[in-house]
């Protein structure tokens, strides 16, 4: 990328594009909610015709189901699929365990897990946080004692998304209580459906069960579903992080707001109907969109840096950081525009736009605090990126 | 200058605390938000039975006579323990009856209010949410002692239990203030709407109405008035509804953050955090005294629009923004539905546009500067 597309990447763009028209049900906003039956289907059903074109894993190698693409074609294909707010994209099997399987585990396990990720068999959900164990992650507890033929984990993790679909989670665990925090810690593969795995669900402030409490009682877990060495599960559970810490869905998910809030002021339709004579309305828009195409260029500045084999932390902080906060001002603007009508909840009589820039602005509210706050992240470009003291 | 309050306020604050403790906890505040009416009941007679009903209404109403400022006291712990009642509303009706209404309507209204035998609320707003009087289009006819109302008012809270409307319409060109009796009424079509403010909020629709000469408190140019003075008393009871839940914010961030641990130590010990959390203070202090400064520019003999116009401003920008910080700083746990941050957020939110949002109140700023 030289600040543009390669014809490769414009034409998957386009394919995507016209495959999203079919596959997504007419009149669609989204986001899904995948506790809902419907959403779900519709989510598995996407998949598989992702799976199926071969893109859920295009930056893969080809052995195991990818297609040798640069990592840019994988942002393109996350940033496409935010926009539409399309379901079926499995972030924690393909963006996050799929490339740590691949460093981390044994030729084995690549050949076992891989490929039912690429086809998107499998769904996958991630077990780091615990309840007493959120910013400060080394401090985790859920233990797996050695018995031998297999672990024997015990313990709860928190804030698992999508634990209520999922077939299997990989989780840090804690395997030497004497060694200090950091080298005690294990990265194993855990079936959902094992004896002893109970998920609870916790609804959001928008009223939403995304995610969960899972508890483990005692479960038995195969010594073979340890990845990495045995005590090493730190260095290839922050590999994961890596992975995750890109921006580019909010990014996505910014412009698309942002779109339909400037199609919302051009609409005849719309009942707040003085917006369109308000000259600050667009300026204002016209700020938030250098601030969303400003957060989808720092996206790609991390992929361009993968793609180079760099690893990027410090990037990946920042794109995160600023494109969670850009979808916030947006929502917020959004919400500021809407005027009285921005604080009905959805489905009520008489909501604009659905009500949905208020659920919207409440769900995303978890952006700048998920996968390493916002806060944790300053630090990371403060200290990594800038080189300054860590004390 | 001085910033205490006096000993009647202390007192109002000290009652209102021990009475909000108790019936306004988070579970009330829940029940009521997911729509049970006996709740809402049960709270508003304690309230009546308070004496705060009627606590500025004049003495010669059978009221306590007290002053705005005095109400604003009892506002912000109302703000604080995000109480469902329609106490602003009622209040706010009856600093405009008191101001413009004639004596006969004084006192058939005022006594009556005061007693919770009838409740008032402001039904201003219209299908394009503007809070601009002039934007009034529900229309009025005239016959002989009578006027026929047609047309939609949004955004009326507690319009459901509500006994009158405080109601702004066009009698042909002219505008007219009116207390319209909407309990049980027929013609009217009440609409209920799921607002992020918790309480019930429902649109009025009026098909044909009639409603007596004798209801209208004002017209013309004086309509105007009493409808820019409505939502001025409005923006500041709100204001120091907002004042009151940012501090209750501030105050559980503190101690989350003072309590909550990670890596060793209390989350409220790393600087990132406790500057959150001094900016929160910061705003929520600013708040207060711009609130507390409007509250005092109202009497009988008139108010300020501008001192009305910074609180709303500030309360509305800034308390919102400490409720997002709050969520910021509390994490995971903020953002679930069973942990009650968000019903304060909705509140802020839901507080933030009513009677008017920043941009509402910027431009009447600027009128009054001579822009």
């Amino acid at each position: 990328m030289r600040f543009d597309f390669t014809t490769e990447e414009k034409e998957f763009k386009n394919q995507l594009s016209s495959f999203l028209d079919e596959a997504l049900p007419e009149d669609w906003h989204g986001p899904a909610d995948e506790s809902r039956d419907d959403h779900w289907a519709l989510n598995q059903q996407i998949k598989r015709g992702l799976a199926e074109r071969g893109w859920l894993v295009m930056s893969w190698p080809k052995e195991y189901g990818g297609a040798d693409s640069s990592p840019m074609m994988n942002t393109i294909f996350a940033e496409q699929m935010a926009y539409r707010r399309a379901p079926g994209h499995d972030r924690f099997g393909t963006r996050m365990f799929g490339p740590t399987l691949m460093r981390f585990g044994t030729e084995e396990q690549r050949k076992k897990y891989l490929g039912s990720i690429a086809r998107g068999e499998i769904q996958w959900c991630q077990g780091y946080s615990e309840p007493n164990s959120g910013s400060d992650l080394a401090s985790l507890q859920t233990r797996a004692i050695d018995k031998g033929d297999y672990f024997e984990v015990t313990g709860a993790k928190i804030w698992t998304s999508l634990a209520h679909r999922a077939d299997m989670m990989f989780m840090l665990v804690r395997t030497d209580l004497d060694a200090t925090p950091h080298k005690g810690i294990s990265l194993l593969m855990v079936d959902m459906k094992a004896p002893g795995v109970e998920v609870n669900p916790i609804i959001n402030m928008a009223g939403v069960h995304s995610f969960n409490q899972v508890v483990f009682d005692q479960v038995k877990v195969p010594k073979e579903n340890l990845i990495g060495d045995m005590n090493d599960g730190w260095r290839a559970g922050m590999t994961v992080l890596n992975f995750e810490r890109s921006g580019i869905d909010y990014a996505a998910w910014a412009r698309a707001a942002l779109e339909e809030l400037i199609d919302y002021v051009k609409s005849e339709d719309s009942e707040v109907n003085s917006l369109k004579s308000d000259p600050t309305v667009g300026r204002k828009l016209a700020e938030l969109q250098v601030e969303v195409e400003a957060a989808r260029l720092m996206c790609y500045d991390v992929s361009y840096r993968q793609g180079k084999g760099e690893i990027p932390s410090s990037e990946a902080s920042m794109s995160k950081v600023v494109a969670t906060e850009t979808y916030i001002k947006v929502l917020d603007y959004g919400l500021e525009l809407l005027g009285m009508y921005g604080v009905l909840e959805p489905g009520s009589n008489q909501a604009e736009l659905q009500g949905r820039f208020f659920k919207l602005r409440m769900f995303y509210t978890s952006g700048p605090i998920l996968a390493g706050t916002n806060e944790i992240q300053k630090n990371i470009i403060a200290q990594r990126g800038l080189g300054l003291p860590r004390k | 200058m001085d910033f205490g309050l006096t000993e009647t306020q202390e007192l109002i604050r000290s009652s209102a605390r021990e009475f909000l403790e108790q019936n306004s906890s988070p579970e009330v505040v829940r029940v009521i938000a997911s729509g049970d009416d006996e709740a809402i009941s049960t709270l508003w007679k304690s309230v009546v039975d308070l004496g705060w009903s009627s606590l500025t209404v004049s003495e010669e109403h059978s009221g306590a006579g007290l002053t705005f400022s005095d109400l604003a006291v009892l506002l912000e712990e109302l703000g604080a323990h995000l109480a469902p009642t329609p106490l602003v509303e009622s209040s706010i009706s009856v600093w405009i009856i008191e101001r413009y209404g004639s004596d006969s309507l004084k006192s058939e209204l005022l006594p009556q209010i005061s007693s919770g035998e009838i409740l008032v609320t402001p039904a201003i707003v219209e299908r394009d949410a503007s809070w601009d009087p002039e934007s009034t289009r529900v229309a009025a006819t005239q016959s002989d002692s009578s006027l026929i109302v047609s047309g939609e008012k949004r955004f009326v809270a507690f319009g459901e239990r509500a006994t009158h409307a405080l109601t702004l319409v066009r009698i042909y060109d002219q505008p007219a203030l009116a207390v319209i009796p909407i309990w049980q009424a027929e013609n009217v079509e009440k609409t209920p709407l799921d607002h992020a403010s918790g309480v019930p909020v429902c649109s009025l629709s009026f098909n044909e109405f009639e409603v007596g000469q004798s209801n209208v408190l004002a017209t013309g140019n004086t309509a105007i008035e009493a409808a820019k003075e409505l939502i001025a008393v409005g923006s500041v009871a709100r204001s120091a509804q907002l004042a009151g839940l940012g501090r209750a914010v501030v105050n559980a961030t503190v101690d989350y953050t003072a309590n909550r641990e990670q890596f060793g130590r209390a989350v409220g010990s790393f600087q990132a955090i406790q500057h959150h959390l001094a900016e929160m203070a910061i705003a929520s202090k600013q708040v207060n005294h711009l609130v507390h400064v409007a509250a005092r520019s109202f009497s009988r003999d008139g108010y300020s629009i501008e001192a009305a116009a910074r609180a709303k401003i500030a309360a509305s920008d800034k308390i919102s923004q400490v409720c997002w910080t709050a969520h910021q700083c509390h994490g995971a746990i903020g953002f679930t539905w069973e942990h009650n941050l968000h019903l304060y957020t909705r509140r802020a939110l839901a507080w933030k546009t009513d009677y008017g949002d920043s941009a509402f109140h910027q431009s009447i700023l600027a009128e009054a500067l001579g822009l």
